[in-house]
């Protein structure tokens, strides 16, 4: 047996540790100011950093806010996490609250949409402009039919090989694919920067690609993107790869999705002064990809390049903040 | 991690034929009859619908929204109140364990950690200790660091606090044991992955759904230990005690449990090494430190995310060399300090931990935070040594990722050639071959190897798969596991030789094993997502180098064990080093090499589902993508998939070691 001594040693040290934890915690409740507590939900895009990180530093400067910053993937999880009141703040929703399982957080109150966070998103098909030069057919999705072997690789066999995006993000293009009638495989390279090494690899090598991206994103100034025309949305179209309706029903292009901020149910009813400014936060898609680009290009810390951005951009924060 | 509890092995068995030989050759005509079948029927025979249940999906989808209703509910029903009560109260001990680490400041933190280990676990213990808050600085992940450890504290303490009086229970009673184990051992079959959205489903996302999730990998190595070490306390020293009137009670407390005292600390140190092996899957439902940036990291910025993991190894490799030296020092036949009085314990005792008691007040009183300084601020001016580190790592990253370089043209082809010439047409057998015979050869190999139990075993996990809906993405993912098992067996057979036979390679391989098998499971899979520019065999590589180490040191340890007679004898007709080793050593050794390849394909398995994440195919993609993007349903059933498909791989690669090792344990 661990002896009865050190087993008393442990109840004396387990017991003082909650004593000091309580005490440690009614301290800790004791220094925050008016606005308290905001958690921040931070997703796996850098566009979200950008907005994440700045708006804890204005919360920070201007209110004097405790801000954390958690980090809980997109859709159910993080829908999840704002019922429990474990986040506060969703900045860039890309539209999730439509989905039938999402709804529900949305109808009983614990999800509220509270607008637009100024940005306007794209999701597509992407090659390299320079494909353009021998395929200029390749503008519109018909251009790709017949000609799908050029994007052969490796693992798609005979066919050509569709780089399918980061497996959390919002997409469907295997239906898509399947609609379109098009001798494409979708192939996953893994976690956003993994399908990114994928394809700029193949780009500085100026070979064909064809894959999964989005609009704002601050890669898209070093690379010289181009998005496939897909079919005209039609009354009906099907962006929802969960339900298994006839292929035809997806073969019609993303829609353009305004960015929406979510906040808790909880949240929305604190009173915080930090949920006013929530509202208030919007910037446009250049302002993002500044942020993004010093984090993710010039890699600087999120909360230096934050800070950074609130300095230079005084007026667009008093916005917020008035 | 999960192979460094060490399964016995077979004792050589005296018969001239060993039992596997004939298997060998069944096992291929098995097999060449399946790629035969398949050539002529190449998908014409997918898993039919008639069979599989459809609805299966929207029912749990259906499920799912009932529980999003009754959860977010005004009025949860009793269930849910346990649930919540539950989840509050762990993520009330999480919270609190962390601010309380955070309270008493970090050179408070430093000095209690050191001056406790030292008085249990000695100097050296106290040295590694130093080491690893030393290296948390160092890597500038200090507070993160604090909140895993505060995790790891709640998860730890709640599995000994359940693991061990089930172990105790368990090695005891033959009932408990008999019916624990297929408990315990569908729990070490089951890769972690798949229980990651049954866990979020009942206990949200937070500190506490990470807490149960390790609880529930911890457990099993805590009570199979603790069972074991009851049960080896010598049968005459129980009843010599029995003998002498005592009782129940009065034998565990003052005879079996003080004897089997170094086995309770073997089982601690297991324990810790399997809940820190959980650090980045609870970081993925919100435990939060080291492990959120690590997944984090993968989903950004794989530079941090490898820097986070020489974390974890850091904090994996220290905690387990502590426990190692108190466990030693626990052990009654080594007690060193036997004879020393309780008077001057309890002084020594009163002495660090006044010690601690100082450090933290003068700590306070000068002001020092809860976390090392250099995360706190001062960065600006600046460059911390986590910067130029990530500075490092980043240019590390980019050049493999040039292709203009020397590295690429290696690399790729190889890759490449893999993909094509294995991995694929391996996916196109199983994935194409008619169900029917796929499920047959699979038993019936079942069946050659393992016998007839195992047998009935696969076939009813087998149809499970099929009957979900699942066959077809089932089988890619065998075919990828398949594959890193093979890579993962013939190196580890080759290296496990060449240990057996040098003392050199011995020495060289053991940091390395050690360092394989720390590194949580997804660290493994960031290189190699950069490195090889092709899908899936960025997965296969991390199960290999994840799976090999557990092979070696099976290998090593069974030819090691060969009887010394067999040897000698061998040697006294004149045989040569070579031909003992390939006619005598090997031969014999032929159990450890088959438990080799049982452990190695559950370990694939295990890393080839979190190739999921990273986009591998198969089952492990749906069990990501239901919870990331709450296809729940899908999801659900993909668990399921893995966990039929684990123990199928388990039944036909047991062989016949099941009953021999019950033999041994009893």
């Amino acid at each position: 047996m661990i002896s009865r001594r050190k087993l008393g040693l442990l109840a004396i040290a387990v017991a003082s540790a909650a004593a000091l934890a309580v005490a440690a915690g009614a301290l800790g409740g004791a220094s925050a100011a008016s606005c308290g507590d905001v958690v921040l939900n931070e997703n796996s895009w850098v566009g979200s950093s950008a907005n994440v990180y700045v708006l804890k530093v204005v919360l920070e400067e201007k209110l004097d806010c405790n801000v954390k910053v958690a980090n809980i993937t997109e859709n159910q999880p993080s829908f999840q996490a704002m019922a429990d009141g474990k986040i506060d703040v969703v900045l860039e929703d890309w539209d999730n609250t439509l989905t039938p399982s999402n709804q529900r957080y949305v109808k009983n109150g614990s999800v509220v949409n509270v607008g637009g966070n100024g940005i306007t998103g794209v999701i597509g098909w992407y090659i390299p402009r320079y494909l353009l030069k021998q395929y200029p057919q390749f503008k519109t999705w018909k251009g790709l039919k017949g000609k799908e072997s050029v994007f052969k690789s490796p693992e798609s066999g005979s066919q050509g090989m569709f780089l399918g995006g980061d497996p959390s993000y919002v997409q469907k293009d295997r239906k898509l694919i399947e609609g379109l009638g098009l001798d494409l495989k979708h192939v996953v390279a893994g976690a956003e920067p993994a399908q990114v090494a994928r394809w700029s690899t193949l780009y500085k090598q100026k070979k064909p690609v064809l894959f999964y991206w989005y609009d704002p994103q601050y890669l898209n100034a070093q690379y010289d993107l181009v998005r496939v025309t897909l079919p005209k949305r039609f009354n009906g179209c099907n962006d929802d790869e969960k339900t298994n309706a006839a292929a035809k029903t997806y073969a019609c292009e993303y829609p353009s999705y305004g960015l929406d901020k979510l906040v808790s149910g909880e949240f929305s009813k604190s009173g915080s002064p930090a949920l006013a400014v929530v509202k208030r936060f919007s910037w446009s898609a250049a302002d993002q990809n500044t942020v993004a680009n010093m984090i993710a290009g010039k890699k600087m810390k999120p909360q230096d390049a934050a800070e950074a951005w609130v300095k230079a951009n005084a007026a667009k924060v008093a916005a917020w903040t008035k | 991690m999960s192979a460094v509890v060490e399964v016995p092995v077979a004792a050589p068995v005296a018969s001239r034929v060993p039992w596997w030989k004939g298997r060998l050759v069944r096992v291929a005509v098995i097999a060449a009859v399946l790629v035969v079948v398949k050539a002529v029927w190449a998908g014409d025979f997918p898993w039919p619908g008639w069979i599989a249940w459809e609805a299966l999906s929207p029912h749990l989808d259906r499920f799912q929204t009932w529980l999003i209703d009754e959860r977010t509910a005004g009025d949860a029903g009793f269930v849910f109140d346990v649930f919540n009560g539950f989840r509050s109260f762990l993520d009330w001990l999480v919270e609190h364990l962390n601010s309380l680490l955070r309270w008493i400041t970090w050179p408070g933190l430093l000095a209690a950690g050191t001056l406790i280990v030292w008085r249990f676990g000695g100097v050296k213990a106290a040295g590694v200790v130093l080491a690893m808050f030393g290296s948390f600085a160092a890597l500038g992940f200090w507070s993160e660091s604090v909140e895993t450890l505060a995790l790891m504290l709640a998860a730890v303490a709640l599995s000994l606090v359940v693991g061990i009086p089930l172990g105790v229970a368990a090695g005891r009673s033959r009932r408990v044991d008999a019916a624990l184990r297929p408990l315990l051992d569908a729990a070490q079959i089951v890769p972690a992955f798949a229980y990651l959205m049954p866990v979020t489903l009942l206990f949200s996302i937070g500190y506490a759904a990470g807490v149960v999730v390790t609880m529930v990998y911890a457990i099993p190595p805590t009570i199979r230990i603790t069972a074991l070490g009851i049960r080896r306390v010598p049968v005459n020293t129980v009843e010599a005690a029995e003998s002498l009137g005592a009782t129940r009670r009065q034998v565990l407390g003052k005879v079996q449990l003080p004897l089997a005292r170094g086995m309770v600390m073997l089982g601690v140190n297991q324990t810790i090494l399997f809940a820190l092996s959980m650090v980045v899957i609870a970081g993925m439902i919100g435990g939060g430190g080291i492990g959120a940036v690590v997944y984090v990291g993968i989903t950004r910025d794989p530079a941090l995310a490898l820097l986070a993991g020489v974390a974890i190894v850091a904090m994996a490799m220290a905690l387990d060399r502590v426990t190692q030296a108190i466990a030693e020092r626990a052990d009654p036949a080594k007690r060193r300090d036997a004879d020393e009085t309780r008077a001057r314990r309890r002084l020594r005792n009163a002495a660090v931990a006044l010690a601690v008691g100082a450090t933290v007040v003068v700590a306070k009183i000068l002001g020092a935070s809860g976390a090392y300084p250099l995360e706190a601020g001062a960065r600006e001016t600046s460059v911390s040594l986590q910067d130029w580190l990530l500075g490092r790592l980043n240019g590390a990253l980019s050049y493999i990722q040039d292709p203009t370089t020397f590295l690429f043209h290696v690399l790729n082809p190889t890759a490449t050639f893999v993909l094509q010439k294995l991995v694929l047409p391996l996916q196109s057998l199983l994935v194409e071959a008619p169900w029917f015979a796929t499920l047959a050869a699979l038993t019936l190999i079942a069946f050659v190897v393992s016998g007839l139990r195992p047998a009935i075993a696969t076939f009813v996990a087998m149809s499970v798969i099929g009957v979900a809906g699942v066959w077809a993405k089932a089988m890619d993912t065998f075919s990828q596991v398949l594959v890193a098992t093979l890579f993962a067996v013939v190196i580890g057979v080759v290296l496990g030789v060449a240990a057996s036979e040098s003392r050199a390679v011995a020495l060289v391989l053991r940091p390395v094993n050690d360092v394989l098998q720390t590194l949580p499971q997804l660290i493994y899979l960031v290189p190699f997502v950069f490195l090889l520019n092709v899908s899936l065999v960025p997965g296969i590589v991390a199960g290999v180098l994840y799976a090999f180490p557990a092979v070696v040191r099976l290998v090593e340890r069974g030819l090691r064990d060969v009887a010394p007679q067999a040897v000698q004898a061998a040697a006294s007709f004149g045989a040569t080093r070579r031909q003992v080793l390939f006619k005598v050593r090997i031969p014999q050794a032929g159990d450890a090499i088959m438990l080799g390849v049982n452990q190695g394909i559950i370990m694939v398995l295990a890393v080839v589902v979190i190739g999921g994440l990273v986009g591998s195919s198969g089952l492990g993609y749906d069990v990501a993508q239901g919870l990331v993007r709450g296809n729940f349903g899908e999801g659900v059933i993909a668990s399921l998939g893995i966990l039929s498909l684990g123990i199928a791989l388990d039944r036909v690669t047991q062989g016949s070691r099941r009953g021999v090792g019950k033999r041994q344990d009893d």
